[in-house]
């Protein structure tokens, strides 16, 4: 056979080195060529990663028992002898740039198992695909208008454990642990879609899952969006997986900040309530405690050791039964109608569960004026530090309706000692709760923020958060910091006994529980119409949206669906569902692989959860994403 | 006064009625309430929601035995809770959550409250534990000291729990009354009825509340607890409390696709597969947070303080109900928020057409569940058609409990089908004359308390007589008192606890002492029965503490009456009179109804029970004859709330009618 000389770059050289020439034969295997290739670069080093790009054709040659000829190589082909695994930069979802080694010459659905095995390695015990199952997809960063928030840090990661280095430490460290959050300015800054379609452009830039990255055109550190892409999160284990959990939190966070998502006041102050006690309790943890699960084995040693003091003791244990009272002079208002009459100085008794108070501290022995049963009433605090008012607002339910009645602190302490044990006493818990003194300093330290945010509004320190990075620009517009303030203490009120991860838990929690979440958006031409209008994608439905009402039309959900194919010649996605009901639809601005592989995917996560495999089965999710025979 | 004493001698009437019935075994006929006494005012005494004369008669034997054993416990339990010096408050009501209640009438009775209280307490205090301390008081003491102090904790909780006796009206216009304790939930409580109906134990079984001031009505769900939300009710209330089947209680599990899937036409719904209703329920209920149905559409909202009904477009969401103001967009951003429901529940409405001017009788409305009568802090909701209201009803309940409601389901259809595949079991188990105590919890409860108890409560039935024996051994204490000389070692401290130890046991005792002690008791001369006298001396005790010195006379006088017995000594001596049947009823009858505890010692040193004693004296007087036969120490047992007191009163004056 007639040998012919084939041109490969071998990117070790130099980028400036010529090609080499090989002469080989057209049934000379591709081993056989890396052999000759390597012989003749005389480099002595480790090629087994490197492996046959052809430029041309846009794909790798891996079987390296083919023949040049079986693989269609011919004198005109130009090669590159490239290593497989090269550096590449992840935009984590906490907004921080990961740089680590990925495969680009695997599907792109591989590679990022790789990468998420590597992120999680700290938990061995898990099945090593695990992470697969949140589903973190690439994202294209080259056509994205932004740059992530802040690019915390570049870490060289390819480590064997985290904790080999305090480096490594480090980076775990970060991907584990939430991010402070950034200055309001920066968040206004950033890329917001003020449109569902606006909406569609974001999804349009999902990577191929069954091509590799260099297939689709990633070069070497590149950079890259991570995010979780399928919004079905199963075995959400807080035990087994601190990256994942902090990841998914760091994702909905944004969401919600950048209004990817919209949620309605109520909501953002209760999200914006989470993050400031996610961020409080993330800032205050070290490495060791980051474990999950700490905070609430610390809270149960606490409560066990009462228990244990309790009992050695009892006599003593029985004699601080006798439960603490709060007593002090406190201004008393009760809104009347047609009364203009204000606050009025009562000498008041907090015990157990019940405030009562009297003309003066003389007459505190005998009858009170009011005794006011507290249990089940509502806790709403009136604050403005600034003008040092510390109200505490009651709404004690009686039969006739509810009682209003406002208490008035002189001063920060006095507030947080009453208005902590008003709140215990609401839930029908007394002082003598373990809870009560943290929850006293909870809210001595909100209180310190607003003050720290009212004397200096620049300042950001450990301390202080401006409550403005905790809602989303639209707030921001709408509220002062003296305004929001009270709003978020309010409904931290409710929040701030959780520990680190039952907080985040929450904050998932109402994240999935609003109406448009898990819903991806796509442009789409329905068949037989004339108009654009936007397909969603959720993890149970298509929903079809007339973009001119900005309303759902239509929703099909995928256990009716009979079948769904790819027509590739006209680019269409069709469907089938139960009942005859027949759609079909092309993609305005994504590639319709795109859509397809969205639905197969979801399909192919409800599989998941019925059996419950540790392993994924990914024959199973390119047979169902891949749109090659219908199902 | 008239109320209380009325009302004890009804209840005492009943209780022997009871016991003779018992006896013959023919409960059947309870006889019907004493007619003599005017139940409306009687209402007012009872605890609060129900009628507590009325659903004393309507206890069965063994509510009764364990009612008794829960007092019983109660006592135990304040004892402890004294002990400990802490939270006076729900030690004093045990049975009666509102003692608080000022009556005029009350005020003797609530001074001998208070003054028993802390006559327990002293008692514990000094001896800790007389009965066991029998042999050796002062070894036994530190024993049962550290003993009672591992058990402190759990005590003090105990000593917390709440019960409640309520009437549940059940369809078809009978009612059954039961005992709840505070720790039972719902379900429990369903259980309970299930076994006291025999009606087939569907899922749809629920137990509302009725608030005829507001016309609403509201199925509590399974998981809640009972004893809250009816400790509320204001005293005169006339919410009931009914037992009903609700298709709408657990629809949504059936056919979660009507409200999940709402906006699909109808028929398309209506043949559903089930394997397709199941992933529906996995999607919703089962993910990482409840999906709450997308409802949205135009309901009509009562404009605060005015008859005028408003539309507007409300939707729900998991945080709460919203509504879009005019002119604005349906998006998140504009929604205003009506109520979240975190302190609100969801309750139907009957006939809001006439009541508020309503555009249609398929109203709800969401108000803070203490809240009794028309207010401002209730929303008022009106819907065009009453599946529209189920909807959203549903809805809200779903936002508010979330998987709960779904783990609520999940026990009642593994209850009803086991209870399918138990019927025949059941039904011949409660048929038999014992049925078994009310419910495990409230046996819990009872096993704290001192020990005769419990197991008497269990056996009552068959043991007529095992009982007495146990109380014998609690008695132990009063032989003591009865030489008196534990008087002298510490005057005011000593009698006092006997006093309170002994009456703990005898309730349970006298309960199934009664079916039998009958016929003791008519020989009685005087006091013979030993339970008896234990029981009495109760009263006493408080004003022993108060007043030492009288405490001192007493003694002597126990001793002529009853060697056994120090304490009864004391409450014979005023009684001494009574005894005579016909004078006693008179001048001390009186003094039974209400006051009665503190006069039997006292009388002569304490002038003020006497005479508020007179007043309740006729009415009882009235009454009290026909009960007349028995007396009924098993009410006797004072845990220091009203009700206890009441028991006393009515105790002695059974007494003195002997």
């Amino acid at each position: 056979m007639a040998a012919w000389d084939l041109t490969v770059t071998v990117e070790d050289l130099g980028p400036d080195a010529p090609p080499l020439q090989i002469s080989v034969a057209s049934d000379l295997h591709i081993g056989g060529v890396i052999l000759k290739l390597v012989e003749q670069t005389n480099l002595k080093k480790d090629w087994s990663d490197h492996a046959l790009w052809w430029e041309q054709k846009q794909q790798w040659l891996l079987r390296t028992g083919w023949t040049l000829d079986k693989c269609g190589v011919h004198a005109d082909a130009r090669l590159v002898f490239t290593p497989q695994h090269k550096p590449l930069r992840l935009g984590l979802p906490n907004g921080a740039t990961l740089k680590m080694r990925a495969c680009f010459s695997s599907s792109a659905f591989r590679t990022v198992m790789g990468i998420c095995r590597v992120l999680s390695k700290k938990h061995l015990l898990l099945p090593m695909m695990k992470n697969k199952d949140s589903s973190e997809e690439l994202y294209d960063l080259t056509d994205v208008p932004l740059t992530a928030g802040s690019v915390q840090a570049l870490y060289n990661g390819m480590p064997a454990h985290f904790a080999d280095s305090p480096k490594t430490e480090a980076v775990y460290k970060m991907l584990s642990v939430s991010l402070p959050s950034s200055a309001p300015e920066a968040i206004a800054k950033l890329y917001r879609p003020a449109s569902v379609v606006d909406k569609t452009h974001i999804h349009t830039r999902w990577l191929d899952s069954s091509r590799s990255l260099m297939q689709q055109g990633i070069q070497e550190n590149d950079k890259l969006w991570l995010r979780f892409k399928y919004y079905t999160f199963h075995d959400m284990d807080p035990k087994y997986d601190a990256v994942r959990l902090t990841q998914l939190y760091e994702q909905a966070r944004w969401a919600i900040l950048l209004e990817d998502i919209d949620c309605t006041e109520e909501e953002m102050m209760l999200f914006g309530a989470l993050q400031y006690h996610i961020g409080k309790l993330s800032l205050s943890q070290d490495m060791v405690s980051s474990c999950q699960g700490m905070d609430d084995l610390e809270s149960a040693l606490k409560s066990l050791e009462v228990k244990m003091v309790g009992d050695s003791n009892s006599t003593d244990m029985l004699e601080s039964m006798t439960a603490p009272e709060l007593n002090d002079y406190l201004k008393i208002f009760r809104p009347k109608r047609l009364t203009l009459k204000g606050y009025k100085q009562y000498w008041c008794k907090f015990q157990d569960t019940s405030i009562s108070y009297y003309k003066s501290k003389e007459d505190r022995y005998g009858e009170p004026i009011q005794q006011l049963n507290l249990k089940g009433c509502e806790v709403a605090p009136d604050v403005n530090v600034a003008g040092q008012k510390f109200c505490i607002k009651l709404l004690i339910p009686a039969p006739e309706g509810m009682n209003e009645i406002y208490l008035r602190c002189e001063n920060e302490k006095q507030y947080s000692q009453w208005m902590a044990a008003c709140k215990l006493a609401s839930k029908g818990l007394t002082l003598l709760d373990i809870s009560y003194q943290s929850e006293v300093k909870n809210i001595q330290t909100f209180l310190s923020m607003q003050r720290s945010n009212s004397a200096a509004p620049a300042a950001q320190t450990d301390d202080s958060i401006n409550t403005h990075s905790l809602v989303s620009p639209r707030y921001q517009k709408k509220y002062k910091p003296k305004q929001l303030t009270p709003r978020i203490l309010e409904a931290y009120q409710n929040v701030a006994q959780l520990s680190l991860t039952s907080a985040i838990l929450k904050f998932l929690q109402i994240w999935q529980a609003l109406p448009d979440f898990g819903i991806s958006y796509f442009m789409v031409r329905f068949k037989g119409s004339r108009k654009d209008e936007v397909l969603g994608i959720a993890n149970n439905r298509l929903i079809r949206i007339d973009l001119g009402i900005g309303d759902v039309v239509k929703t099909w959900r995928y256990n009716n669906m009979r079948q769904w194919n790819v027509n590739w010649d006209i680019r269409q996605v069709a469907i089938e569902f139960d009942g005859n009901i027949n759609i079909a639809f092309s993609c305005v601005n994504a590639d319709c692989k795109v859509v397809h592989e969205y639905i197969g995917g979801y399909i192919f996560m409800s599989t998941r959860s019925r059996q419950q495999s540790d392993t994924l089965n990914e024959e199973l999710f390119h047979k169902l994403t891949g749109g090659h025979e219908a199902l | 006064m008239d109320d209380i004493d009325a009302m004890f001698s009804d209840m005492l009437q009943e209780m022997d009625l009871l016991t003779q019935s018992l006896g013959e075994e023919a409960e059947s006929a309870p006889l019907p309430k004493p007619p003599s006494i005017p139940d409306p005012q009687e209402m007012n005494f009872s605890i609060g929601f129900t009628d507590l004369n009325a659903s004393l008669h309507d206890l069965e034997d063994n509510d009764l035995d364990a009612l008794m054993a829960d007092l019983v416990a109660d006592i135990s339990a304040t004892e402890e809770k004294f002990a400990t010096e802490r939270d006076t408050f729900t030690g004093s009501a045990p049975v009666a959550p509102k003692p608080s209640q000022p009556q005029s009438n009350f005020s003797l009775l609530a001074s001998t409250d208070t003054s028993r209280p802390a006559t327990s307490y002293n008692s514990i205090a000094a001896p800790p534990l007389p009965p066991a301390s029998k042999p050796s008081k002062d070894e036994l003491e530190e024993q049962m000291k550290a003993d009672k102090i591992k058990l402190a904790l759990e005590k003090l909780k105990e000593a917390k729990v709440k019960k409640l006796v309520v009437k549940v009206e059940i369809m078809d216009g009978s009612s059954k009354t039961l005992m709840v304790d505070e720790r039972q939930t719902v379900r429990d409580v369903i259980d309970n009825l299930f076994e006291k109906t025999h009606c087939d134990c569907n899922v749809d079984w629920s137990v509302c509340e009725t608030n005829p001031d507001l016309q609403t009505e509201r199925g509590f769900e399974d998981h809640e607890n009972l004893v809250e939300p009816l400790s509320t009710w204001t005293r005169d209330t006339e919410n009931k409390v009914l037992f009903q089947e609700k298709i709408d209680k657990y629809e949504v599990f059936r056919n979660p696709q009507n409200f999940y899937l709402w906006k699909k036409d109808k028929k398309s719904l209506k043949d559903m597969k089930d394997k397709d209703k199941e992933q529906l329920l996995e999607e919703n209920f089962c993910g990482a947070s409840v999906i709450v149905p997308d409802l949205e559409g135009v309901l009509y909202l009562k404009e605060d303080g005015k008859k005028s009904w408003k539309q507007r477009y409300f939707l729900l969401r998991a945080s709460g109900l919203y509504y879009s103001p005019k002119g604005k967009t349906k998006a998140s951003r504009d929604l205003v928020c009506l109520v979240q429901f975190d302190n609100v529940n969801v309750y139907y409405c009957k006939e809001y057409r006439i009541k508020y001017k309503a555009p249609t009788d398929h109203c709800f409305i969401l108000k803070h569940p203490q809240i009794q009568k028309e207010s401002q802090y209730i929303k008022y909701l009106c819907c065009d058609d009453e599946w529209t209201m189920t909807l959203w009803v549903t809805g809200i309940r779903i936002a508010k409990y979330g998987k709960q409601l779904y783990d609520n389901y999940k026990a009642a259809v593994r209850k009803a089908a086991g209870s399918a595949t138990w019927a025949n079991r059941t039904i011949q188990a409660s048929s038999s004359a014992s049925t078994p105590s009310p419910t495990p919890k409230a046996k819990a409860a009872n096993g704290h308390a001192p020990q005769p108890a419990v197991e008497t409560k269990g056996s009552g039935n068959q043991t007529s007589f095992p009982p007495p024996p146990p109380s014998m051994e609690i008695l132990p204490p009063p032989p003591p008192d009865p030489s008196f000389p534990p008087p002298p070692p510490s005057m005011e401290i000593l009698p006092p606890p006997p006093p309170d130890h002994m009456l703990p046991p005898p309730p349970p005792n006298t309960a199934k002492v009664n079916k039998f002690p009958p016929p003791p008791q008519f020989p009685q001369s005087s006091f013979p029965p030993p339970p008896m006298d234990d029981l009495p001396p109760p009263p006493p005790p408080p004003e022993d503490a108060e007043l030492p010195p009288d405490f001192l006379p007493p003694p002597p006088p126990s001793l002529t009456s009853n060697g056994g017995e120090a304490l009864p000594p004391p409450p014979p001596d005023p009684f001494a009179s009574l005894p005579p049947p016909p004078s006693a009823p008179q001048n001390f009858a009186s003094a039974g109804g209400a006051p009665p505890p503190p006069p039997p010692p006292p009388p002569p040193p304490t002038p003020a029970p006497a005479p508020a004693a007179h007043k309740p004296h006729d009415s009882v007087r009235k009454v009290a004859p026909p009960p007349l036969k028995r007396t009924t120490p098993q009410l006797t047992a004072p845990s220091g709330g009203d009700f206890m007191s009441e028991l006393m009163t009515a105790m002695q004056k059974k007494r003195s009618h002997q």
